[in-house]
């Protein structure tokens, strides 16, 4: 019982352009636990349309959708008697720009905004900010100081500890690590995988990194042109038909082992899924 | 918020739209004043005849311009009603004595709070409130039970009559004048000859340009940051806002969540926007070249010729 | 002479720390060469002192000769033009055709002129389609796009690209490096401000800048596998030369195999 999307279509309508189908017939089910999902795809595939199915933010036009058993379509929501509001605490879902949220007087209040909206005390949000500003990586001095004097990365670490300290379920980043240089990029993946492995709570990343798809996912779904076209394990995605079907960038691990295995004749024992590992992978087969 | 189509633009064709801009702002001011200026039933009615054929010889769709009158009926109403209670020059037309005593005024606010609930019903809403104005009135004069602690004649003057139409009249002249303009001309044309028309203003050292400028880039911004507001609901809603429900303080937490995100990012927009223009050698009030020009044709001599004969003809009614 | 020149510049935001600390520069026309940095090492600011956006408490900055004061402030930018980061913040114009026109406006291009550039340019970063499209109807990509083309329309003599592709997605960011590849080859002498290595390889020279100050100053090829220096500023070595690091250092594998790798890092 988790998110599941039965043949969802989302229509959108511009004010001044006609409209466009941003969700074609999508079916998809995402557990509640223990899935690591990347979620890929050129601008305007349709990627952030179907985060925000699964925060019921936006209604199919035709379709399902299944948040923990509620069943969201046109006909359920219409009449406004459906309860929205507290599936935005299950799913938690963190948007691209940080300045689209932070709004309170200091970084510990706007931190505690989302638990308040959701019945917490004071008392208990309080605990809750600090313990999300830690988890970001960012220690308790930050909680004093005002939003708008950080810097864009710190901006990026408080919007996400404002979700985390909702305590949601399902975690749902909208490309969470863009503009970061390469040590915050890591850092922050790694607050994540941790909140994956130790709470066993699903994650899924909207990002255009490959990368993090290679190293971090268990699973990626690729959004084209309003369709899901691939669903299913990251190795098997970057074969080379797909890569060049659908203009896709190599994960820099991946790109280097093909390269050395195909004019070296080097085989490699394992497929390693990081630096690290790679580099390990090498020293093993050279040696 | 996204349904903002009151005299918006619309293409089309007709000589309406080949007018200079400069051509069609001189002409509303001045048909405007002439509004104004005409006080007889029969002019009035000339008059109205005549923004009918206008919209007609435009091939301008009657329907829009209704629609651009929509919001304002409320407002034309109350102006109406306003007139006919407080004028009370002329002669006497009608008279009806009104009872405000314990049992009526209370009975008067049953039917409005009546009102007020069952409107989302009734299909004609514009019929359903005026029949609430009578029997407004209905009520105060029939329930005369009761201690009465103000007793005042509504009277009806066949001036404050006139008054009152003309004054309607007017608004609706005005309006859809108004209207006719925004639909038949772009914004950024609009805005365009507003800066020609302002030029005189100069003498009073008020930089023209620059006031053009502010406005061609709060119009170019209009879109992005409506698309902004709802990201930004969006993403709020995302933390628990719901922007549907919540009493007077929940409310305002709401608008303070949307607030402040819009005014953070305009903020940080004007600066980075003022960077880029100096960096592109913007340099304010000095002389620049323009990409858009205005040509004035005879089309546009010929359409200031024929406003300013009818605003003689409207002064001459005055005079006559 | 070089083309600009900067000599001990400093510059504080507020009367604390310093974003520019005593930074002495230089770029020759037709150089491409990469500002590389981790965020908050003074890149951005840089950029804005080189057009007099931000005035140095210390030192000289002369561009073609000229001393960069409040007089020849103009005459400056108009020899050096700048593509930001965020694509709405820089689009003035109410569509495509009048925001390339607004540099030309303010340089007193005649109207004719202007038509014609404006279509020449257009065309060059293939917006020549899109010129009545208003920048809510663009991507960001187009719209960076567009501010290129403004800049080209200005036919400056450098063009600095301030972390223009942070906020792309891949493709935008591609088809922006190309055209940087381009206008180098064509002879403008290009600046990218930037914290990806994979971006800052692609230039001739990197200026490695860390806390406000010139860390390193050297060819593309020298910094990119000067590992003390990168790790220093949080920049990431690229792959290919790390695995050679490591070969290196455990004498394992080949010359064949790390000539290879070095070239697979020169390739971005």
């Amino acid at each position: 019982m988790g998110i599941e999307f039965e043949r969802v279509n989302y229509q959108y309508t511009g004010i001044d352009e006609k409209g466009y189908l941003a969700l074609a017939d999508v079916n998809l089910s995402i557990e509640k636990t223990g899935e690591f999902v990347a979620l890929i795809g050129e601008t305007g595939s349709g990627k952030t349309t179907l985060a925000q199915h699964m925060n019921a933010l936006l209604t199919p036009s035709e379709g399902r959708v299944r948040i923990f058993g509620l069943k969201i379509s046109k006909e359920t929501v219409k009449g406004g008697k459906l309860r929205l509001n507290p599936i935005r605490q299950q799913v938690g879902l963190v948007f691209q720009f940080p300045e689209y949220q932070l709004f309170e007087e200091t970084v510990e209040k706007d931190i505690a905004f989302g638990p308040k909206n959701f019945g917490v005390s004071d008392a208990e949000a309080k605990e809750r900010a600090k313990k999300a500003i830690r988890s970001v990586g960012l220690d308790e001095s930050y909680l004093e100081r005002s939003p708008f004097n950080l810097s864009g990365g710190e901006k990026k670490r408080v919007s996400i500890a404002g979700i985390l300290a909702m305590e949601p379920d399902v975690l749902i980043l909208d490309e969470p690590t863009s503009g970061l240089d390469p040590l915050g990029r890591n850092g922050l993946l790694e607050v994540f995988s941790r909140i994956h492995r130790e709470l066993d709570k699903s994650v899924v990343i909207i990002t255009h990194d490959m990368n993090t798809v290679y190293e971090y996912a268990n699973r990626v779904l690729v959004m084209r042109e309003g369709l899901l076209v691939y669903d299913g394990d990251p190795l098997k995605l970057f074969s080379r038909r797909n890569v060049e079907n659908w203009n896709l960038n190599m994960p820099d691990v991946l790109k280097l082992q093909r390269e050395l295995e195909e004019r070296f004749s080097l085989t490699l024992n394992t497929w390693p899924r990081s630096r690290g590992e790679l580099l390990k992978a090498l020293e093993e087969v050279l040696s | 918020m996204r349904n903002i189509v009151i005299g918006r633009y619309v293409p089309g064709s007709g000589f309406l739209y080949r007018l200079d801009p400069r051509a069609k702002l001189l002409a509303l001011i001045i048909l405007i004043v002439a509004a104004f200026l005409i006080d007889s039933f029969l002019h009035m009615a000339v008059a109205l005849a005549v923004v009918l054929l206008l919209l007609l010889a435009g091939r301008i769709s009657v329907k829009r311009v209704y629609l651009g009158l929509r919001p304002i009926v409320f407002l034309l109403i109350f102006t109406f009603i306003f007139q006919v209670l407080f004028n009370r020059q002329g002669e006497l037309l009608f008279e009806l004595p009104l009872h405000f005593t314990l049992l009526s005024v209370p009975v008067l606010v049953l039917a409005v709070f009546f009102w007020g609930f069952t409107k989302k019903f009734i299909r004609f809403r514009l019929i359903y409130f005026i029949a609430l104005i009578v029997g407004i009135f209905a009520l105060l004069h029939y329930i005369d039970q009761g201690i009465m602690f103000w007793n005042p004649t509504f009277a009806v003057f066949d001036e404050g009559l006139q008054t009152a139409f003309f004054i309607m009249l007017r608004l609706i002249i005005i309006v859809t004048l108004s209207t006719i303009l925004t639909i038949t001309t772009k914004p950024t044309d609009l805005n365009l000859g507003l800066e020609h028309i302002l030029k005189p203003l100069k003498i009073f050292r008020l930089n023209t340009e620059e006031i053009a400028m502010i406005i061609a880039i709060s119009l170019r911004y209009i879109p992005t940051l409506l698309d902004e507001a709802n990201k930004i609901m969006l993403a709020q809603a995302s933390r628990g806002v719901d922007f549907k429900e919540g009493n007077l303080k929940e409310k305002v937490m709401q608008v303070v969540s949307l607030l402040v995100p819009m005014f953070i990012i305009s903020f940080q927009r004007s600066d980075d926007l003022a960077n880029a223009m100096e960096a592109r050698s913007f340099v304010p009030g000095r002389n620049r070249t323009r990409l858009h020009v205005l040509t004035w044709r005879a089309l546009d001599t010929a359409c200031l010729l024929i406003v300013g004969l009818f605003f003689m003809a409207a002064l001459s009614t005055r005079w006559l | 002479m070089s083309f600009i020149e900067m000599e001990n510049v400093t510059f504080s935001y507020r009367s604390e720390d310093k974003a520019i600390d005593d930074v002495t520069l230089s770029i020759e026309e037709g150089e491409w060469v990469s500002i590389l940095g981790h965020n908050g090492s003074g890149k951005s600011t840089l950029s804005k002192l080189l057009v007099g956006l931000l005035k140095a408490q210390a030192g000289t900055i002369r561009v073609d000769g000229i001393v960069l004061d409040e007089a020849t402030v103009h005459d400056v930018r108009e020899r050096i033009g700048i593509v930001f980061q965020n694509p709405d913040n820089q689009f003035v114009g109410v569509n495509v055709r009048d925001d390339i026109a607004f540099g030309l406006e303010n340089l007193q291009v005649p109207r004719k002129e202007m038509i014609e550039r404006i279509e020449t340019y257009a065309k060059k970063v293939d917006m020549f389609e899109f010129l009545n499209k208003e920048p809510q109807q663009l991507s960001g990509g187009q719209k960076q796009r567009v501010a290129i083309a403004g800049i080209l329309a200005m036919r400056t003599d450098v063009i600095i690209f301030d972390e223009a592709t942070a906020m792309l997605d891949p493709k935008g960011k591609r088809r922006v490096l190309e055209y940087m590849r381009q206008l180098n080859e064509e002879g403008t002498t290009v600046i990218t401000i930037t914290h990806e290595m994979k971006e800052a390889v692609l230039s001739d020279r990197i200026v490695v800048l860390k806390d406000g100050a010139v860390l390193k100053d050297g060819p593309s090829k020298d910094i990119l596998k000067d590992r003390e220096t990168l790790e220093q500023s949080n920049l990431e070595l690229l792959l290919p030369l790390e695995v050679m690091h490591r070969l290196e250092e455990k004498s394992l594998g080949d010359e064949r195999i790390k000539e290879h790798l070095w070239a697979l890092s020169l390739n971005g």
